[in-house]
């Protein structure tokens, strides 16, 4: 399958989906680690990653994919919504918390 | 190694700013760009203009990691009350 096409069915299979260098558990980058803080602090713990560093692939498709040159990239319901700086605004905002919470149901 | 100068110049040179603001270690930058070309952007798109005024250095890798605020004055006037 095209890169393009897995990050497709990635982002719109996946209610959360986020790429980040490394794992939730063990992230390898202070903003990867902050992405997965502010989802948790959101109240989100299962949702789908991928890894970047594993899959050289991967890490240049999702720039080119979403128009975006860095990593995390977080997307709710197939739709980018940014990377670690805009987290963090929307997060302080509490629209964040808002999407997420309409995209995921509760319980 | 860039410096938060030289990344300052590069969006000035790419981007009609009102402001530019860059700090930084030559790996990890944070900047305050104030720019009217944001109004009626989203966040995404207003870094998008970031990005694209510093030409490919992002995706080159030649600027690490770049934090950044994008605000239209009239954000940057509310933010500094």
């Amino acid at each position: 399958m095209d890169i393009k096409d897995r990050i497709h069915q990635q982002v719109t299979g996946h209610r959360v989906a986020l790429y980040m260098k490394g794992t939730p558990r063990f992230p390898q980058c202070g903003f990867s680690a902050t992405a997965v803080q502010i989802l948790k602090h959101c109240g989100v713990t299962d949702f789908f990653s991928a890894n970047v560093l594993e899959d050289a692939d991967l890490r240049q498709g999702v720039k080119e994919y979403a128009n975006w040159p860095t990593i995390p990239q977080l997307y709710i319901n197939g739709e980018f919504v940014g990377g670690c700086d805009i987290m963090k605004e929307m997060y302080h905002s509490g629209e964040l918390k808002k999407l997420l919470e309409a995209a995921v149901p509760a319980g | 190694m860039v410096r938060p100068e030289d990344i300052q110049a590069w969006i000035e040179s790419g981007l009609p700013c009102e402001r530019v603001e860059v700090a930084g270690d030559g790996a990890h930058f944070e900047a305050l760009i104030v720019s009217a070309g944001f109004d009626g952007k989203s966040r995404v798109q207003r870094q998008q203009m970031v990005y694209k005024a510093l030409g490919g250095r992002m995706e080159r890798g030649e600027i690490h990691a770049l934090s950044m605020r994008t605000l239209t004055p009239q954000e940057w006037q509310a933010q500094r009350g």
